[in-house]
């Protein structure tokens, strides 16, 4: 396997552990419960007295598109089982199951990038176009991190799964 | 081993968390931060409910460590809510910023002490 390498520095023994792993599942939780809070709190707040904004500015329905687009998105790229993303290569494994996993799997990609850059067009469009200031443009911003964390939380989770599978991988051997 | 010491500090610690969560919301006369002992006693739910629904002993079967790791997900989701929950709170102006400090500090403590004693509870039933 070493005669294989691409890089001069090897991968570190522990990323293959378990332990990595697990710390990789709850790791991609906790980022995607900060992302799930941040929408909350920046609909929270748009209602609360803090929110100084005259005439007053609220978060609606457009403000949560970005982010059911990113959750979405999660969700589809979380469901597939990565192992099928090579199924072709074997010749038992025909009826194009690899094929269907990356269309789904772009389905997801696009979904969750079309979160992200469209939590930014509601920050641009509604908040800095309209000449917002700081506290007004919060809700924008909280958006786009939460948007942002979401998409972490994904990429987290999607490496970690990977760990596991290399894991699993090597026990099987 | 956990003795009988462990016990009494670990029921002592959790009563002191209980405090800080109760004064919280007691002392600013604003109860939503309770919400906080909720969060932390449903949080390592998950994990017990999906451990048992999937068997570790098969390597070679994924679907069980897909069920795993969602509730492994889930009990992060929980654990940082505790957290984001009273600061949500705090920054609508809903709670005071001392109560939400009290009632995440308390919500640590709390869960703290749940995962101890799981942790010396599993040790138990090793031996």
């Amino acid at each position: 396997m070493s005669a294989h390498r691409l890089f001069r520095f090897p991968k570190p023994a522990w990323i293959n552990s378990a332990n990595a792993r697990t710390a990789g599942v709850y790791t991609a939780g906790a980022l995607f419960s900060l992302g799930f809070y941040l929408l909350i709190d920046v609909a929270a707040w748009s209602k609360s007295a803090m929110n100084p904004s005259d005439p007053p500015v609220h978060v609606t329905f457009v403000d949560w598109i970005p982010g059911i687009c990113s959750a979405l998105g999660m969700l589809v790229i979380n469901s597939i089982d990565k192992s099928r993303l090579s199924a072709d290569s074997f010749s038992y494994s025909g009826n194009g199951v690899a094929w269907k996993a990356r269309l789904v799997l772009f389905l997801g990609f696009a979904l969750l990038a079309g979160g992200l850059a469209g939590s930014v067009v509601v920050l641009v469009l509604k908040y800095i176009v309209s000449d917002y200031t700081w506290p007004t443009i919060w809700m924008g911003v909280g958006n786009v991190i939460a948007n942002g964390m979401v998409m972490l939380s994904s990429a987290v989770l999607w490496v970690a799964q990977n760990m596991e599978d290399e894991y699993t991988y090597n026990l099987a051997l | 081993m956990a003795g009988i010491k462990t016990i009494i500090g670990l029921s002592f610690i959790l009563a002191i968390g209980f405090l800080l969560v109760i004064l919280s919301a007691a002392l600013f006369k604003n109860y939503l931060t309770l919400l906080v002992v909720a969060t932390y006693v449903i949080a390592p739910l998950p994990n017990w409910i999906c451990g048992r629904a999937a068997n570790p002993d098969d390597f070679m079967e994924s679907s069980g460590s897909g069920v795993v790791d969602f509730g492994r997900f889930l009990t992060g989701f929980f654990v940082v809510m505790g957290i984001a929950l009273p600061t949500l709170l705090w920054h609508a102006n809903s709670i005071d910023g001392g109560a939400a400090a009290m009632s995440i500090f308390g919500g640590l403590l709390i869960y703290g002490t749940i995962i101890s004693f799981t942790l010396f509870f599993q040790e138990d039933q090793e031996f």
